[in-house]
């Protein structure tokens, strides 16, 4: 059952990679799809042993929010919008995988230094890939400029926390974990609603043009 | 009497008149709903909290995950003055605009359907017990209040909420990462997932909490929901949101929603206190963001055209004062709480004013506004205290908190600290009285016929200046006793009355 989380894990790191070095937005919203649909089926595999309605749920939930919901709306954007690229963005796409695996790094050490799980338990790469998903998820929002992009990072960033959640603490109260799921779902639909209005006033969504208000 | 069902209804009732405001057949239906609903659930909550402050209890609700102590009643209690002053001045505003046709039947819907949310919304952050719903609270509002901003689709507006929405939305998840290494923390102490995240549980055996873990989960719920509260260096949405939301929009952004945020960090502090030995750890990072806040504030402030961004920069060098108060502790949390209440009643009175003024003279820019007194006796009075109360003179209760604050930073012997507060304020008070007296006296280019006001607006402006006024030169017993219970849920260590009590 490690090895099985260990590769999920890997595949969580590589598609974080994937996402720092890619600029065609369709490519990078089927990626956060692949991302949560992994980390529905994550929260069974960690339990496997003692699966429960409520956690199947919650699995449920997230994977067909993420996987699904998710892209469609993104997917919209794009055609709404009529980008494909990310057209010149602040941090280039060589810069960004090695600022990835720099965050790797950083990852890998906070994680020996959180004592969240007794040490040869062997999921010792759960915690650093929650946090490079997270850092990377914060990344994308400062070095793209795109308005989906955004979106894009903050889906991410929230995908891992969801990975820190599903290992750390495994006994949230099923209320909290809905409310949660709900809040991040209104938040991507809210952000999908501000980049409609913002292509049709504005027809970009490059953020760095909104520059407006200073001071 | 059932205080359970007055706990549920505080949060329905604001919920449901959102609700039915969404279907609205007429303008004058819409307000009065939302007035409705937001009165009733004000009255409500005004028994309970006499319940709390006034007869010592702590109410809980839905199986202990709403409850209310003192500290929740008090800052219950502020929101819920902000939230009615604030409402009876919508109607006043959108009037206007009803008047002029800049606003259509579905945009007044659309404001007071999400007034009605926004309200709800706080309301839980105030009364969970379980420190997971309060960041779902806590997120509602983000959310909720985000098209707030865009009543009026503009470019601007929509700049400003962009900011908001994606500053705010990256933050508050930080302070969900946060929460969740609060649970863990708790995980060696063996409880089942029911008592995890509850505040009254974790309260009562901060103790035996994993020191380490919970120093993690407090510089995230720090960073945060400091984002939230707008502490500098995290602020850089609030200037924006608050320039470009309709003024009533503005005063529960800068009278409330921000120390909703504040609340959730304060809910932490004993807990975190506790688990780290009381060595002043978690309180430090507080006193660092306040001071920080206060000079920033204090440069951006002299540099400032629009009004409405001026009040922005106050709002953030207010809510690093209360920072930096809870931060030094003692007398300070006191100080820190009395100026909760001042700021957010003083900080609604002069949104008002704004608001009012801008629509008078058809924008913001302080050039085109000065010489607003003769103009609008009402308002221009009323900004121009306000501003005066803003930036601590004398008879007003601002100065009464300020000074305490200084004594409580006396106390401690925190003299960089009290240095560096006394020259931003300073700065504060020398560039924000340049822009006040040009604001009232000034001589504006064009000329504008004087315009009347009604009784009510008068009352609107006078009342809030009276209460200020009264509290600098005598606080009442009760209030006296409030406050010093609601501190004593921060300040003092010790466990809280266990669960179940005063149902």
């Amino acid at each position: 059952m490690d090895s099985t989380i260990e590769i999920m894990m890997i595949l969580l790191l590589l598609s974080d990679m994937a996402l720092l070095g890619l600029s065609r937005l369709r490519t990078c919203i089927s990626i956060v799809s692949f991302q949560g649909m992994l980390l529905g089926l994550l929260a069974l595999v960690t339990q496997l042993g003692s699966l429960t309605p409520r956690l199947i749920m919650i699995a449920a939930a997230s994977f067909i929010i993420k996987g699904f919901v998710f892209p469609i709306l993104l997917r919209r954007g794009i055609r709404e919008a009529g980008t494909q690229h990310e057209i010149e963005p602040f941090v280039g796409y060589i810069t960004s995988v090695i600022a990835g695996l720099a965050m790797l790094g950083v990852s890998l050490w906070l994680g020996t230094k959180l004592p969240l799980f007794a040490a040869g338990s062997g999921t010792s790469l759960i915690v650093p890939a929650a946090l490079t998903t997270l850092f990377t998820g914060l990344f994308l929002i400062i070095a793209r400029k795109n308005a989906l992009n955004q979106c894009l990072g903050y889906i991410i960033m929230e995908n891992g926390i969801y990975t820190f959640g599903i290992v750390s603490v495994v006994e949230i109260p099923l209320l909290v974990e809905l409310g949660i799921l709900l809040d991040v779902f209104v938040a991507v639909f809210v952000m999908g609603i501000a980049i409609y209005h913002i292509n049709r006033e504005f027809d970009h969504l490059d953020s760095d043009r909104l520059n407006v208000l200073k001071g | 009497m059932n205080y359970e069902i007055v706990l549920w209804s505080l949060i329905s009732i604001p919920a449901i008149s959102g609700l039915i405001c969404i279907f609205a057949p007429s303008p004058k239906f819409a307000l009065g709903i939302m007035c409705a609903g937001v009165f009733s659930a004000a009255l409500l909550g005004l028994l309970a909290i006499e319940a709390v402050l006034l007869q010592g209890k702590i109410l809980f609700a839905a199986a202990d995950w709403l409850f209310m102590d003192a500290l929740s009643a008090y800052n219950l209690f502020v929101m819920i003055i902000v939230f009615c002053l604030s409402s009876l001045y919508a109607c006043i505003y959108f009037h206007e605009e009803l008047l002029h046709n800049n606003l259509t039947l579905k945009q007044l819907r659309q404001f007071t359907s999400l007034w009605c949310g926004a309200l709800a919304a706080m309301t839980l952050v105030l009364l969970s017990n379980n420190l997971g719903i309060m960041w779902v609270g806590i997120e509602a509002t983000t959310l909720i209040t985000a098209f707030l901003i865009c009543i009026h689709v503009s470019r601007k507006s929509l700049e400003a909420m962009w900011k908001y929405i994606l500053i705010c939305s990256v933050g508050v998840a930080f302070a969900f990462m946060g929460t969740l290494l609060a649970a863990a923390s708790a995980k060696g102490v063996g409880w089942g997932s029911y008592n995890a995240l509850l505040w009254t549980t974790l309260r009562t055996n901060a103790i035996s909490l994993n020191p380490m873990l919970i120093k993690a989960a407090f510089i995230f719920l720090l960073v945060g929901y400091g984002t939230k509260a707008g502490l500098a260096p995290l602020h850089s949405w609030l200037p924006d949101a608050h320039s470009q939301a309709p003024a009533p929009v503005s005063a529960i952004f800068s009278g409330f929603m921000l120390n909703a945020a504040l609340y959730c960090i304060m809910r932490y502090v004993p807990i975190v206190e506790t688990a780290t030995g009381n060595t002043g750890w978690g309180l430090q990072f507080l006193v660092g963001f306040g001071i920080f806040s206060i000079v920033i504030a204090a440069a951006f402030i002299i540099f400032q055209k629009d009004v409405k961004r001026l009040l922005a920069y106050h709002s953030i060098e207010h809510l690093g004062i209360i920072a930096l108060g809870f931060g030094l502790g003692g007398l300070g949390t006191f100080a820190a709480l009395f100026h909760t209440f001042n700021h957010s009643l003083c900080k609604t009175l002069s949104f008002f004013a704004a608001g009012r003024l801008g629509q008078i003279f058809g924008g913001h820019d302080m050039e085109n506004m000065s010489g607003s007194l003769p103009v609008s006796p009402v308002w221009g009075i009323g900004i121009f205290c306000s501003l005066l109360a803003l930036i601590g003179i004398a008879p007003f209760s601002l100065f009464m908190s300020e000074f305490q604050l200084i004594k409580a930073a006396v106390d401690s012997q925190a003299w960089i600290v009290l240095s560096l507060f006394l020259l931003g304020a300073g700065i504060v008070f020398v560039g924000a009285l340049g822009h006040a007296i040009p604001l009232a006296w000034g001589t504006n280019q064009k000329s504008y016929t004087p315009v009347t006001a009604t009784y009510f607006e008068a009352f609107l402006v006078f009342a809030p200046l009276a209460v200020l006024l009264v509290l600098g030169l005598w606080m009442p017993k009760t209030f006296f006793t409030a406050l010093n219970s609601a501190a004593n849920i921060i300040g003092i260590v010790g466990s809280v009355a266990p669960s179940g009590v005063g149902r």
